[in-house]
């Protein structure tokens, strides 16, 4: 494009464009793309006592996959994203409830929300209170006769994950109802009469008419969901076990933190945050694949018709 | 002649007030600010204070604060390290987090005179490896360590004499047997990263032999399959059965609710250190200080030539960032937070305990246990907690959490903690540590 070009219109609408997305691309490179690589390219080195760093190759990534500690925090972030099925269909239900005007749902709709807006460290501070030995929940149990199930929830080897995974689905549920709400306002309602004429039942609408209709909503909370439990656990790990009891409750993130930044071991700890990035990649790449051949029958069925 | 008087009067004028503006421009243009990052240990109101301190003595220097919670403090400090910029003092524990970072520090060992030497505690603690030929990093405005603190009327409730608290574990059994019947726990107990450095140092002290051993210990020459490493991993499980701990001790948050456990007065003692928190100020401005009695920790074997002694190290050091520009004014600054005004300053706003041993001593008055305190530190030795790598220190107390909670075995534990050492780079002979 030749300078004397920028008069015209189309020059014009260029120089538009490369003002309204430059900043953002410029953004996006600065704070996404260049600490990637960045990170890479720290990976490949021994950073010792904040002297030169001494190139070793990929020495870091051989310890790494010899490291029973980073197995065992995969192994972890394998069982916390089982319970995606839950994360995918519990804020769903709820919405559905919601879109259903039932009575109160105003009420319902903000105080669904209402964790979601507090910060995740409160949140943790909270549950750890709650979910102590002696904290209320315990209290709640021996009152109800289930003395039985008391245990100290986060202390507990087998227990701490999963309580640390029910708090965070309680803190994000918010978030997947008002999604999901966005996504059945966008379904007819002349369906949903139809429906009610016919005597489709809440089961009914659910699985024959919601679960078909948002599929790319779905979709799309999965791929937020999947890259939640593996980025966005930190500040309730931190909160409510540090990782405990032993290594229970450590997930990839939180030991690239530990490592990083209080065994001061810089490289390697890049490295399992490498090793991290390509995972969500991978399980993100197959998400938004799935998502697109989803969603590609609907779009050409559209183009048909019109 | 007037007129002329008149101009040679306005060009003076004029010549004055240019030299005159052009020094006050010129002195202006000599303020240096520097940049100082800590986490506020003590409390924002000492730091401010030290601020305006250290400026009205020193008027063409300008501290700046960046202080951090210490929850992100290392992130924070990560992020400068990896970049070599950004503020001209740092703040650490000293140690091995302070040596693992010993590469974003300028050596000031050729500017620590004999006198300001003398007038600390503690200086070697900044020392590479404690040594000072290796290198100083810093200087520490405060001196810590480890004691234990009791609650004087728990004590006089459950029949006990509370000025003759237990020196020995076994006299402090039977201390807890009678606090145990009188409806208290004896001991707050919260797992976290002070088991590494309040809880351990205190346990193997027992078991060192001489000065020799603590170095082999420090340099990662001592296997924790050694008889001296074992002792103490056993010990300290054993103190976990005896039922001494409040229930729900075992969680790795759980340090700060043993502070509330205390003050809520559950349980009879607590241990603690000398500065910046757990410390006979926290105690005493909420439990009285007339009721807070404070002592070393119990001896295991009173003939061990350790096992009386105080463990004691500069409770953090201010040092000069390797890459800042204006160093003179940096090591102005860092030589004023060891002066005798800055330890006054720490003892009447932070509650600590300050590295200066001149600081006027009338400050504190009502506590007891402050006065207790400068009599005890004054037979110390090196505090073993801060030579823990940072896989060992966090090893120690994931493990204690699991030995507390009857997860693992101490073989495990010991496993866990040789694990750690052989993976702590900066334990091995060819650390630069040892080799700088």
């Amino acid at each position: 494009m030749k300078l004397g070009n920028l008069g015209t219109s189309r020059g014009k609408e260029i120089g538009w464009i490369v003002l309204f997305v430059g900043p953002g691309l410029l953004l996006a490179l600065g704070i996404k793309f260049y600490p990637l690589f960045r990170g890479l390219y720290d990976s490949l080195f021994f950073f010792e006592g904040g002297w030169k760093p001494v190139y070793v190759g990929l020495d870091n990534f051989h310890r790494m996959f010899l490291d029973k500690t980073v197995q065992q925090t995969f192994f972890n972030a394998l069982k916390v994203m089982l319970t995606i099925p839950v994360w995918v269909l519990f804020p769903l239900v709820l919405a559905f409830l919601i879109f259903q005007e039932t009575a109160g749902w105003r009420v319902f709709r903000a105080v669904f929300f209402l964790p979601y807006v507090i910060a995740p460290i409160i949140v943790g501070q909270i549950f750890r209170e709650i979910l102590g030995l002696q904290g209320p929940l315990n209290a709640f149990l021996g009152l109800v006769g289930l003395k039985l199930m008391t245990t100290a929830w986060l202390a507990n080897t087998f227990t701490a994950i999963w309580a640390m995974v029910a708090v965070v689905l309680w803190s994000f549920s918010g978030l997947g109802i008002i999604t999901y709400l966005a996504g059945f306002a966008t379904i007819s309602d002349d369906i949903f009469d139809a429906a009610a004429i016919d005597g489709a039942g809440f089961l009914t609408k659910i699985f024959r008419i919601i679960l078909p209709m948002t599929v790319p909503v779905i979709g799309y909370w999965t791929v937020l969901c999947t890259g939640g439990m593996l980025l966005w656990m930190f500040p309730f790990i931190h909160a409510l076990t540090e990782g405990g009891p032993g290594h229970a409750t450590m997930l990839p993130e939180y030991l690239v933190y530990i490592t990083s930044f209080r065994f001061f071991e810089r490289g390697y700890g890049t490295t399992i945050g490498v090793a991290l990035f390509f995972v969500v990649l991978t399980f993100t790449f197959f998400q938004v694949r799935f998502m697109y051949e989803a969603g590609a029958p609907r779009q050409k069925q559209k183009g048909g018709a019109a | 002649m007037m007129k002329t008087n008149r101009i040679a009067i306005i060009v003076i004028s004029i010549a004055l007030i240019a030299i005159i503006g052009g020094t006050s421009f010129a002195a202006d243009q000599k303020k240096v600010t520097i940049k100082v990052l800590n986490w506020a240990q003590g409390g924002q109101e000492y730091w401010d204070k030290t601020a305006e301190a250290f400026s009205r003595e020193n008027p063409s220097i300008q501290v700046e604060y960046e202080s951090v919670p210490f929850e992100r403090y290392y992130e924070k400090e990560g992020t400068y390290l990896a970049s070599r910029s950004g503020p001209d003092v740092m703040a650490n524990n000293l140690g091995f987090e302070l040596w693992e970072r010993a590469g974003a520090y300028k050596d000031i060992s050729k500017r620590l005179t004999p006198k300001i030497k003398r007038s600390l505690y503690d200086y070697t603690g900044c020392a590479l490896a404690f040594d000072e030929k290796l290198g100083i990093l810093g200087i520490a405005p405060s001196y810590q360590g480890n004691l234990m603190y009791y609650n004087r009327e728990l004590f006089t409730n459950a029949g006990l004499d509370p000025n003759a608290p237990p020196a020995d574990w076994d006299t402090f059994g039977k201390y807890a047997v009678k606090v145990k019947a009188s409806g208290k726990a004896m001991l707050a107990m919260g797992t976290g990263h002070t088991i590494a450095y309040w809880f351990f140092p205190e346990i193997a002290k027992n078991f060192w032999k001489s000065s020799e051993d603590i170095q082999q210990f420090m340099r990662g020459q001592i296997p924790w399959s050694d008889p001296r490493m074992r002792k103490v991993l056993d010990f300290m499980a054993w103190m976990a059965d005896q039922g001494w701990y409040q229930e729900g001790a075992a969680t790795t948050t759980m340090l700060p609710d043993a502070g509330d456990v205390f003050i809520r007065g559950d349980t009879a003692m607590i241990y603690g250190i000398a500065s910046d928190v757990f410390n006979w100020k926290t105690w005493g401005d909420a439990m009285g200080h007339q009721n807070i009695g404070v002592m070393k920790w119990p001896m295991i074997d009173p003939k061990a030539p350790f096992a009386g002694k105080f463990s004691g190290v500069g409770g953090f050091s201010v040092g000069i960032a390797a890459w800042t520009k204006n160093e003179e004014a940096a090591w102005k600054y860092v030589e004023w937070m060891a002066s005798e005004e800055n330890a006054n300053l720490f003892l009447k706003l932070a509650g600590g305990q300050p590295n200066n041993k001149n600081f006027d001593k009338s400050i504190i008055t009502n506590s007891p246990s402050f006065t207790k305190i400068q009599s005890i530190i004054s037979n110390n030795m090196p505090h073993t907690g801060v030579m823990l790598s940072g896989r060992e220190l966090d090893a120690i107390s994931r493990g204690y959490e699991q030995i507390i909670l009857k997860q693992i075995t101490v073989d495990d534990w010991a496993k866990t903690m040789q694990d750690a050492l052989n993976d702590s780079d900066l334990k091995k002979p060819t650390a630069a540590i040892w080799n700088h």
